[in-house]
């Protein structure tokens, strides 16, 4: 939401009777996870392995990449309770002849407070997509906000969802989710879906098995495995080390891929990881998740942001 | 052809912000925006047109380096990622119209459109004299871009004056820009100049080769350039009225061009002047050094007082001087050096002209009848430019490419000074005349001295719109040119251009792009400024209707100089075509050259009824030596006498 649209509600509801706020609080671009170890279950090999996956090749049909964004800002407390106005919106961008399409698309404008904050607006929330926090916990402005943060994640997840159902495939047309698949069963399900997650908060081994699979070398993945079930939908899922990862961290060039739970996710996991090592140019610089960010999902995220 | 869907978006940064005479606009990857392109922005309430002068293109890479990294370091796989990665199509355009004008401001973040035929004519501000009965446009040729091919026009009140006049083409050499664009531009001009206007004429000098030479040849046309001349609303056609002067080679009989060839001498005759033509432009002759009070005052005595009158001093010969000629000026310099050497002491001084002056003058005088021998005649025989007989959509060619340099500003400095003096009394015959002159950096140099022929054409720029006395110039490198002479021409026209001509200061307002296209132009297209324009703008002209100089001697090669007979017989043919070559053989056979090519002067001026009757008359009774008795007397021997000191 542009600076001007925001001045405008924060000067309705201070009309209203609240107190104006501006501010954009951390990470209010990004989803949250807390860091944990879920252990999982192996669906490929006897015990953890590390495939060499051989060359990259190029996809060998249209792929189209999904991604959301999302962000939020502080703009007047009714008490100590925040107000925030949260902007969503998720698309899909599809490659064809090395051109990238836009042909779906979401937006969405939320207001998330306490339900007596958002009745203290009024109607001053007019055209906005009012999410009301659960107001049985007493009210603690930071506290609130991370409930502000789980509501706004969830609505982006469910948009992203909307989009990608908008996108009527071809047969043989793959989508690539940027995140995790297990929120929606269709995704979960659909053997042309994979989803690329980034963050690795949640660690599928321990022990020997975790150092083997956070130190795979470059142009390798792991076995394929089953997360421990955490959402909706189970899913398939293996690491793949895109870039070398010494001299970074461990987690450098590290994806971690997800698809359908099926026997045929596990064939082809070798395939899916040639194709996704063939994306890793171009680079997404200067993004500082270069070393993970596929530059389809990179596009999808500038669209958003720029559009 | 109209343009609905917008081709771009104008955008507007901090560092690159629209301003009332700039803006940016991007366009799709593939589009028919480039440079040159004219566009229209269209926003509520104001509408812009620009010109694009600048194009970048660029990605999202924020370093080389990480494409080199992408690519893994191996230049072979650059290019087979599998997205191509974001890039832009950004242009700058310069304003070139702004509709409401005032007040003038930013261009605004509206859509950009390709500009239509009517978006070209506001553009260019062409609707203000192409349209309404009293039109003065001329068309220049075609804007094409975009699939459009809409005509651009010049204003005759700016080409051709009172308003602004005269052109200037640059443009480097072998292109066939620089001539093919004043034979082009001179036929639009003759087939548009409006009516109001007047009548309109062509002086061109042929400076080298046989450039000018076939103006009257009818060439084939491309089909496509047949459709460009439909476009601008011309007929292809060659000058229907183009008359030919050349002067003649030393031998006074072969003229002095590459238009030699019989089937064109009908309208090919000789330039010849005499002592008068001379005289008057005697500044001409003189070189820097020689121009002083002293020798200004005796040429000024000789020409209101000996040249062409009756002079009478007793004290150089009883019978006056009547001096018509160089040959009779040479008898009056002698008589004049003969009685001072015969007063001796105190014989320094001459009428209040000192004897080394008389000189200097006489030398410099002789000395042009010798070096442009064949333009100047000793014996007054003239042929000239129809002076007060010029005709309307006439095209005058003087052809001095083969003469001497000396020679080529004597011609030069005699025929503009006499155009201005005819068109300031009113008295040539039309009211505007064009003088096409190519190598002006020849004439005009930037630097060297200040010569009459320069002086003459700083005059001509600055002041002969007033008298519709209109220069067309060209030359290869304009920042040769001086300064004030190219900076009078109301139009400029560029062709394929020299980057070091670029590189110099007097295309510093040209962006980098538009230099670009300049160096790289094709044939048959131009650049041009003109005042309705705000700025340049770039036009696809046809190829002339008429044969270049290079088909020209190809079709029509010139004659290998002819003996005097077959020489005289051929000029006559021009005015008699049954006279033959063993008739004017006969005819002359035993007389003396000078009086033959007096003859055939005499006939050529007088174009008579009967040409063979008037040039044998001219010849005169044929004198032969021959012996009173007829019989070849013996000499008488030498009477032998004895030798008193013979040893």
């Amino acid at each position: 939401m542009n600076a001007q649209a925001l001045h405008r509600i924060r000067a309705l509801v201070v009309a209203k009777g609240l107190t104006a706020a501006s501010w954009i609080p951390e990470a209010s671009e990004g989803r949250m996870e807390e860091a944990s170890i879920r252990p999982a279950r192996l669906e490929e090999d006897p015990g953890l392995m590390v495939h060499d996956v051989g060359d990259a090749e190029p996809w060998p049909a249209a792929v189209a990449f999904l991604d959301g964004i999302q962000r939020y800002d502080i703009v007047a407390h009714h008490g100590v309770a925040p107000l925030v106005i949260a902007t969503i919106a998720a698309a899909v961008r599809e490659r064809r002849d090395r051109q990238l399409r836009t042909v779906a698309q979401g937006f969405r404008r939320l207001a998330v407070g306490r339900p007596v904050v958002l009745a203290a607006a009024g109607d001053a929330l007019e055209g906005l997509h009012q999410i009301p926090l659960d107001d049985q916990e007493p009210i603690h402005p930071l506290r609130d906000l991370t409930a502000v943060r789980r509501a706004v994640d969830r609505e982006r997840g469910r948009l992203e969802i909307e989009v990608g159902a908008q996108y009527q495939r071809n047969d043989g047309d793959w989508l690539l989710v940027d995140g995790s698949l297990t929120a929606s069963p269709s995704w979960a399900n659909d053997p042309w879906t994979i989803g690329i997650v980034k963050s690795h908060s949640i660690l599928p081994f321990e022990g020997a098995d975790l150092e083997r699979y956070l130190q795979m070398p470059c142009g390798s993945r792991s076995s394929v495995f089953a997360p421990a079930p955490s959402q909706v939908a189970p899913v398939f899922s293996w690491a793949l080390r895109l870039w070398p990862w010494e001299g970074h961290d461990v987690f450098f060039g590290l994806i971690r891929i997800e698809a359908a739970p099926t026997r045929r996710t596990v064939e082809a996991a070798d395939q899916i990881s040639r194709w996704l090592l063939a994306e890793r140019a171009p680079l997404s610089t200067p993004d500082a998740r270069w070393d993970r960010l596929l530059y389809g999902f990179r596009a999808v995220e500038m669209f958003l942001k720029t559009g | 052809m109209p343009h609905e869907q917008p081709v771009g978006r104008v955008v507007a940064t901090e560092l690159k912000p629209s301003t009332p005479y700039q803006f940016f606009f991007w366009t799709a990857r593939e589009s028919p925006v480039g440079i040159g392109a004219i566009v229209k922005v269209e926003a509520p309430g104001r509408t812009v047109h620009g010109i694009v002068t600048e194009a970048f293109a660029y990605s999202d890479l924020v370093t080389p380096m990480h494409d080199v990294i992408g690519a893994d370091g191996d230049p072979a796989r650059v290019g087979t990622q599998p997205t191509d990665r974001a890039e832009i199509r950004l242009y700058a355009a310069a304003v070139l119209r702004q509709t409401p004008e005032e007040p003038l401001q930013p261009v605004p973040l509206a859509p950009v459109f390709l500009a239509g035929d009517e978006d070209v004519a506001t553009a260019l501000r062409m609707d203000g004299y192409t349209a309404g009965e009293e039109s003065t446009g001329i068309p220049i040729g075609a804007y094409r871009a975009g699939g459009l091919d809409s005509p651009v026009y010049l204003d005759a009140d700016f080409l051709l004056g009172p308003e602004a006049a005269h052109l200037n083409i640059t443009g480097v050499s072998g292109l066939a820009t620089k001539t093919s664009a004043v034979e082009f531009i001179l036929n639009s001009i003759f087939q548009t100049f409006p009516k109001h206007k007047g009548s309109i004429a062509a002086v061109c000098f042929n400076v080298k080769g046989p450039d000018l030479l076939f103006l009257d040849q009818p060439c084939a046309i491309t089909e496509e350039d047949r459709k460009l001349y439909d476009r601008l609303g011309l007929v292809p056609e060659a000058f229907a009225n183009a008359r030919y002067y050349a002067p003649y080679k030393a031998d006074g009989a072969n003229l002095n061009t590459l238009r030699t060839h019989e089937a064109l001498s009908e309208n090919t005759e000789p330039l010849i002047w005499g002592l008068r033509e001379v005289l008057d432009y005697a500044d001409v002759v003189l070189n820097r050094d020689d121009i002083d009070a002293k020798a200004d005052a005796f040429i000024d005595f000789l020409a209101e007082r000996v040249v062409g009158k009756k002079f009478d001093d007793p004290t150089l010969r009883d019978r006056p001087f009547q001096v018509q000629t160089f040959a009779d000026l040479e008898g009056f310099f002698r008589a004049i050096f003969d009685f001072m050497e015969a007063l001796g002491r105190g014989g320094e001084v001459w009428r209040t002209h000192h004897l080394a002056t008389i000189r200097k003058v006489r030398n410099r005088l002789s000395n042009i009848s010798v070096r442009s021998k064949g333009l100047v005649t000793d014996d007054g025989r003239v042929n000239d430019l129809p002076w007060s007989r010029f005709e309307d959509r006439g095209v005058y060619v003087i052809d001095i490419a083969g003469l001497d340099p000396l020679a080529q500003d004597l011609v030069f400095a005699r025929v503009v000074s006499r155009l201005r003096e005819q068109l300031e009394r009113r008295e040539l015959g039309v009211d505007h005349v064009v003088v096409f002159v190519d190598e002006l950096n020849k004439y005009a140099p930037a630097d060297g001295p200040e010569t009459y022929v320069k002086k003459m054409l700083l005059d001509l720029s600055e002041r002969g719109r007033y008298l519709g006395l209109v220069l067309f110039s060209a030359q290869q490198f304009r920042s040769q040119v001086m300064r004030r002479v190219v900076g009078n021409a109301g139009t400029s026209l560029y062709g394929r251009m020299d980057m070091d001509e670029l590189a110099t200061p007097g295309y510093a307002t040209i962006s980098a792009a538009t230099k670009i296209k300049l160096a790289t132009m094709p044939k048959g297209e131009l650049m041009v400024r003109h005042p309705h324009f705000t700025q340049p703008v770039f036009v696809r002209f046809p190829r002339p209707a008429v044969l270049s100089g290079r088909e020209g001697v190809e079709r029509f090669p010139p004659e290998t100089d002819l003996p005097l007979d077959a020489a005289v017989a051929r000029q006559l043919r021009s005015l008699d075509r049954s006279i033959t070559s063993l008739a004017i053989k006969d005819l002359i056979d035993g007389r003396r050259d000078e009086d033959v090519l007096k003859a055939l002067h005499a006939t050529r001026r007088m174009k008579p009824d009967n040409v063979m009757a008037y040039f044998t008359a001219q010849l005169g009774q044929r004198v032969r030596g021959e012996n009173a008795s007829g019989q070849a007397r013996p000499v008488p021997a030498i009477k032998r006498v004895e030798d008193p000191y013979a040893p």
